[in-house]
């Protein structure tokens, strides 16, 4: 199976049913996507998949051939972070940050489809998102801060 | 750097004798080394709280270097001082001070040693960065003062540290230094742990989930059959030591298989106890009374009180819920045994490690990395038991991470508990007695493999944790406290508050109520009995923030619809550690509240959190502990309860047990005192302690009606408003499978079994008339470069409209080789080899042998062909499409695979009775155009009721499975899925259009009706072979069977019925599965996701007589789909109960086909759907 990881191709040696976490976690050894619930029910595992995001704990690697996969790592580095992801840090949202990929990824699908989206249009997007400790306050200012808009200052 | 530094080795560090370990053993606080680094170690562990940023601030303070120079360590055993486990909200308070005076104390030594160098005095000498500069400028770094020379300093006591007026790093907000790793995918996470020659196992857990104490643990093991998992690639090992199992394999993928796949036989299940009502198996769970204090005279004052109240309040079992499945990786084989853990408490886990493996402690290391937040204790122990037992087991490095499911059922949960209050008024209003009683089972929950192996007993401990905030903060006169220590019911630990949080909900509901007794405001009645200074200036300052207005007699609310809004106060000062323990910060909320008196849906909509914390490390971080604390105890108020079944926790995904989402979540205004005068406190907890005190509160404000028992679910507050229990959180009794009679051939039916039987004998004599049947001689195989590529070409086209793939093709088989059984109510068929093989397919097969099988259901070899092969059909296809068909068959390559025989049960495996069978209801003509009709419709007609044969499925069938031609795609049963309707006797509710059959057929899906799933969605696949007019002749066709488009009208009913069945509460059990787990990809408008998004509202299957399609595809999902641009729908049969799928399958009934009956024996469908093989 060829695969198209953040740009580069990638020929990976597994069942073709085997789910797309698990194949860049292991074969191509990157951290972003995690393992949450196997069901796509709290988006931990989020990547772009032709721009969209996807849940790759449910996709089959078979259903990625010839499809633009990107992951947390595909959008910036720690030196040179993306928008979205320096928005994230800058807003410090996150706590354990288990959740951080998926609201990272998830706020850059929708800035995509969606570049200037109110406070109500984040939290819809972000609703099958789940975050257990309770970051959501900085999550949302990350979103917001990452779409242009002008935070509120924090006494 | 100063150059000077570069190349030197020494080292300045300060320690203290171990408390454990060898003699001359020692602890590390603090080290600084030649280059000016410094090393921070602290026994706790950062559980994303943010420590690991304030312990380095408190370093970089007292120590007087920058905050980027302090690297701080946590939990690595090898290296880091035993501080016990990080629990209570300890670390700042507690474990942090000796590292602050190591710190103060290294600063001492250097400047000392600074004066010495400099020959100046101390007080002359200022530090910047660890740079030591006199007032000559002169300057001198701590690594040049350290250079080559190793120096040890004990750990004093009694080491001035720097006053609070001198700070310059602590008090000021530093951002986490773990985020910019954590935002762009560095590792950091024990899930990112990866080590040379490292395999992948998984564990199987028992079946009494979540449940560590009684005689069946560790002794219910009866079978593992290794043979299950034989066929898993790469698989390593299956091991098992008493109840533990796991598997171990080299790809993580394929360990999850085996662990899924691996057939193990356990003991019945044990009677667990009764959690569907908690208040009774609590009071039936034996006790020991402890007395926490006995103050005045309670009994008299409560026999003479004016007013006597006597409260109950219950806290369900609740879930940590850590994002994160549990994971850990460990190496046996290593000289020292390493394992990578998430741990909360990595001394006390290297310890049961020790014993579990029977090595001493002192051969274990245990390196900590971070892990998902766990707010108590999770699985983190457990995984890494399992870990090393595998390990062990196979002499590798092994990672292991447990599911979701396996978090969810044996995260040790947080206690229910409750909470009895008798007391009362007197005359004037004032408190007469309070006398409180709590109920707290035990929470040791031991590490699950030394239990699960027998290596320690499963007997139930009894801790005495139920004590803690159990003595109210207020000054009655009359106050006895008792607490009841108790056994363990259900494997429990330490949550976030632990018993603090349930207590203060019944002693902060219960003031509430003396309040409104009293006819006094809530606040001002507190602030009476309060005579703690701080606690008084926090109260009023949250009174002021938040705007209140005294209420002494509750005002019923203007009700805008059916939403009534109120607010609640609360306030605690959490008290923790051992008896009588100790306060950390001080905490109160003003909750406002909206409760929709119809449905019972609570929001809250603002919080005002106020909180005293002393000192502040980093003042950014004690506000998102604030938050993080408000939201999820919110959500653990609103919606949180563990789900038992028999005793046993069936709550194993989101849906069964939902946490607060974003939209839910309220507003928050967090108002820190400034105490930086004051010692720091613990912040990792408090703010939780009011939440559900405040919001039963603001409840009560809204409704006049208690609510004491958590969670405050829709169903609660119903049942409190009206009295009554919603119909919609009761599951329909399980009532025997009604079926329609057509349905019959794909069911196991006796009567009808027997009546085949009948009416087979009475045809053979029919059959005897007309045989026999000869055998057509075998040919060596056709040459088939007699056939033109276009030829050929054709045949494949015609080998997807027959889908003869889908039949004989085995799954993970060869193309057509045959092997795939064949469920029939009259026993087990398996398809054969069509490939040009000619020991074993269809190679010694001349074209008039495989007319004959196509037309007349007879082998080469002259037996009768099972009608399971529809040449009922392909009898009506042109002689230049069958040659084209073989042309293709013979052009494939030939595969060697025999096909394995039939299982048929008697008489049915006698094949010669298919004669008469044939007689009966073969018409081996082919296929005649209607005139009248239009010529494109004739060429779907001939497709559809040809090599199609569409209505082989989709018409029922009599009772010797023979299609009816009067109900000719009326509906029919394929394989355990029901093959709907595709004439106006459609169920949907937007009947069939030649474009949305064209869409069908084409694309996998339609907007109106769903998507293809089950065998449909290999056919839809077949069908991206044929040309588009092909499809549109057959959607033409298939179209004429319907009353005519009404596109506008259809679009109108799309727009009302979307609308009309929009998800907006979560008021039953079923209800929270579809939000948890379908709507992400189901709820119409929700955010797009890879893959289609069917809408229910519409689906054909959601408006069925029968349930069997939305059970199937709940069940096994869809791994196949038609084309990968649908995406794919994950299996649930793993993560939920027959029960549960019920309920969730009666709720999506209910709301998406609101015009159409209950479905009756929904769960005993699910019970045989879970016995079928996916599709």
């Amino acid at each position: 199976m060829r695969l198209t990881v953040n740009g580069r191709n990638h020929d990976v040696d597994a069942a073709p049913d085997t789910a797309l976490l698990y194949v860049l976690r292991n074969d191509l050894q990157l951290n972003g996507p995690k393992y949450g619930c196997g069901l796509g029910e709290c988006g931990a595992c989020a990547v772009l998949i032709d721009g969209v995001a996807a849940r790759s704990c449910v996709i089959p690697i078979e259903g990625c051939a010839n499809r633009d996969i990107v992951t947390l790592e595909g959008l910036g580095t720690r030196e040179c972070p993306d928008p979205v992801q320096d928005a994230f840090i800058r807003e410090q949202a996150a706590q354990c940050g288990y959740c951080l990929n998926g609201m990272i990824i998830t706020t850059k699908a929708l800035l995509a489809r969606n570049a200037t989206p109110s406070e109500q249009e984040v939290l819809e997007a972000l609703r099958y998102n789940l975050c257990r400790c309770g970051a959501h306050i900085e999550i949302i200012r990350a979103a917001m801060r990452a779409a242009g808009h002008t935070l509120e200052a924090r006494d | 750097m100063a150059d000077a530094e570069q190349g030197k080795r020494g080292s300045l560090s300060v320690v203290r004798s171990a408390v454990l370990g060898a003699e001359g053993a020692f602890e590390t606080f603090v080290s600084i080394t030649a280059d000016g680094s410094v090393n921070a170690y602290n026994g706790h562990v950062d559980l994303g709280t943010g420590i690991r940023t304030a312990l380095g601030q408190i370093v970089a303070e007292e120590l007087d270097v920058s905050f980027a120079r302090v690297v701080v360590i946590l939990g690595d055993t090898a290296v880091v001082p035993n501080q016990g486990a990080t629990i209570a909200s300890e670390t700042i308070q507690i474990t942090a001070v000796p590292l602050r005076k190591a710190a103060a104390q290294a600063r001492h030594f250097l400047i000392a040693r600074a004066a010495e160098r400099l020959e100046l005095p101390v007080e002359d000498l200022t530090i910047e960065d660890g740079l030591i500069r006199g007032h000559d400028n002169r300057s001198i770094s701590y690594g040049e003062l350290i250079a080559d020379e190793t120096i040890r300093l004990e750990l004093t006591d009694d080491v001035p540290v720097k006053d609070v007026s001198a700070y310059s790093i602590v008090g000021r907000s530093v951002p986490r230094v773990d985020l910019p790793a954590k935002a762009t995918g560095e590792p950091v996470y024990v899930h990112d742990v990866r080590v040379p020659g490292m395999l992948h196992g998984r564990v199987v857990r028992p079946p009494y989930a979540g449940v560590d104490a009684g005689p069946f643990v560790g002794t219910s093991l009866i079978a593992v059959d290794e043979a299950s998992v034989r066929d898993i690639p790469g698989l390593v090992a299956v091991v098992r030591i008493g109840d533990f199992v796991g598997v171990v394999a080299e790809r993580e993928e394929n360990a999850i298989k085996a662990a899924a796949q691996l057939k193990v036989t356990w003991k019945p299940g044990p009677a667990l106890t009764d959690l569907s009502n908690i208040e009774r198996a609590l009071r039936a769970n034996p006790s020991t009374p402890r007395q926490l204090i006995d103050k005045g005279d309670v009994d008299a004052a409560i026999a003479a009180a004016a007013k006597p109240m006597q409260r109950t309040y219950v806290w369900p079992y609740q879930m940590h819920g850590s994002i994160g499945p549990s994971c850990a990786v460990a190496d046996y084989d290593s000289a020292t045994i390493r394992v990578w853990s998430g741990t909360q408490n990595p001394h006390i886990l290297r310890g049961d490690l020790a014993l579990l493996i029977e090595r001493p402690e002192s051969e274990i290391e245990l390196i900590r990395l971070e892990a998902a937040g766990c707010y108590g204790r999770n699985c983190a122990d457990d995984v890494s038991a399992d870990a090393l037992l595998l390990s062990r087991a196979v002499g590798r490095p092994v990672r292991v991470q447990l599911t979701r499911e396996q978090e969810h059922a044996w995260e040790p949960k947080g206690t229910a508990q409750l909470m009895d209050v008798n007391g009362g008024l007197n005359a004037d209003g004032s408190v007469a007695g309070y006398d409180f009683s709590t109920r707290y089972p035990s929470n040791g929950a031991p590490t699950l493999a030394l239990l699960l192996t027998g290596r320690i007993a499963p007997t139930p401990a009894v801790f005495e944790m139920g004590d803690r905030t159990a003595i109210p903060p207020y000054d009655y006169e009359n106050l006895r406290v008792v607490a009841n220590d108790m056994p363990p019911i259900v494997r429990a630990s330490w949550l976030r508050g632990v018993s603090a949080l349930p207590n203060t909900f019944a002693h902060e509901c219960y003031i509430d109520e003396l309040a409104a007794e009293a006819e006094v405001d809530p606040i001002e009645y507190r602030l009476r009995y309060l005579k703690d200074k701080r606690a008084i200036d926090l109260v009023n300052a949250v009174a002021e923030r938040a705007g209140w207005t005294p209420r002494p007699v509750r005002q019923e609310p203007e009700p805008e619809g059916d939403i009534v809004r109120g607010r609640g106060f609360a306030y605690a000062l959490y008290v923790h550690s051992k008896f009588p323990g100790y306060g950390a910060a001080w905490s109160a909320w003003i909750a406002d509240v909206a409760v929709n008196k119809a449905t019972g849906d609570v929001s809250v909509t603002r919080v005002v959190a106020g909180q005293d914390s002393g000192l502040m490390i980093n003042p950014e971080g004690v506000r998102h502990q604030i938050e993080g604390n408000v939201i999820q105890s919110t959500s653990r108020a609103l919606m949180e309860e563990v789900s038992f079944e028999r005793g046993a926790v069936t709550a194993r995904e989101w849906g069964a047990y939902p946490i607060i989402k974003f939209p839910e979540l309220p507003k928050i205004d967090v108002l820190m005192l400034p105490r930086q005068d004051q010692p720091p406190l613990g912040v990792g907890e408090s703010a939780s302690v009011p939440s559900a005190a405040a919001i039963a509160n603001a409840i009560y404000d809204a409704t006049g009606v208690r609510f004491r028992e958590l969670p405050f679910t829709p169903e609660r507050i119903v049942k409190g408003l009206h009295g009554e229990q919603p119909a919609a959180a009761l599951a329909p009794p399980p009532q025997p499978v009604q079926r329609n009679k057509w349905q019959n051939p794909f069911v196991k039916r006796g009567g009808i079994l027997a009546g085949a039987a009948a009416l087979c004998a009475a045809a053979i004599g029919i059959g005897a008339a007309v045989l026999p049947w000869r055998a057509i001689a075998p040919i060596t195989r056709t040459d088939a470069s007699v056939f033109s590529a276009a030829t050929i070409a054709r045949g494949k086209e015609l080998a997807a409209l027959g889908a003869c793939a889908v039949c004989h093709t085995a799954d993970n088989g060869v193309l057509n080789a045959g092997g795939r059984p064949l469920e029939t109510p009259f026993g087990t068929i398996y398809a054969t080899n069509i490939t040009p093989d000619v020991a074993t397919g269809i190679g010694a097969w001349s074209y008039p042998a495989f007319e004959r099988a196509m037309r007349e259901g007879i082998h080469r070899d002259g037996r009768h062909l099972y009608p399971a092969f529809p040449y009922t059909h392909f009898a009506r296809a042109s002689d230049a499409d069958l040659q084209a068909l073989y042309a293709y068959l013979i052009a494939q390559a030939p595969v060697r695979a025999e096909t394995p025989p039939n299982a048929l049960a008697f008489p049915f495996n006698l094949r010669p009775l298919l004669a008469g069978w044939n007689a009966l209801f073969h018409q081996p003509d082919t296929f005649r155009p209607d005139p009248s009709k239009s010529e494109v419709w004739n060429r779907g007609a001939y497709l559809i009721e040809g090599l199609g044969h569409c209505s082989a499925c989709h018409s029922p069938r009599n009772a010797l499975g023979a299609e009816q031609q009067r109900a000719y795609l009326a509906g029919g049963f394929a394989e355990g899925w029901e093959a709907p309707a595709l004439t106006s006797l459609s169920k949907a509710p937007i009947p069939w259009s030649e474009n949305e059959l064209y869409a069908y057929l084409r694309t996998g899906q339609s907007r109106l009706h769903g998507v293809a799933a089950g065998p449909m969605a290999p056919v839809v696949k077949e069908l991206a072979a044929l040309p588009d007019q092909d499809i549109r002749a057959m959607a033409v066709y298939l179209a004429s069977f319907n009353e005519p488009a009404d596109r506008p009208a259809h679009e109108a009913l799309v727009a009302k019925l979307e609308a009309g069945t929009a998800v907006t509460g979560a008021a039953s059990a079923g209800a929270r599965t579809y939000q948890g787990a379908c709507a992400v990809c189901h709820e119409v408008g929700g955010p797009p996701l890879f893959g289609s998004r069917p809408s229910l509202a519409l689906n054909s299957n959601l408006h069925s007589d029968v349930p069997d399609n939305l059970i199937q595809v709940i069940l096994h999902g869809i791994a196949k789909p038609a084309v990968t641009d649908l995406g794919y729908m994950p299996a649930f049969k793993d993560s939920m109960t027959d029960s549960q799928v019920a309920e969730l399958v009666g709720f999506l009934r209910r709301q998406f086909a609101p015009g159409k009956p209950e479905w009756t024996g929904v769960a005993a469908t699910v019970g045989r759907i879970r016995q079928t093989i996916a599709r």
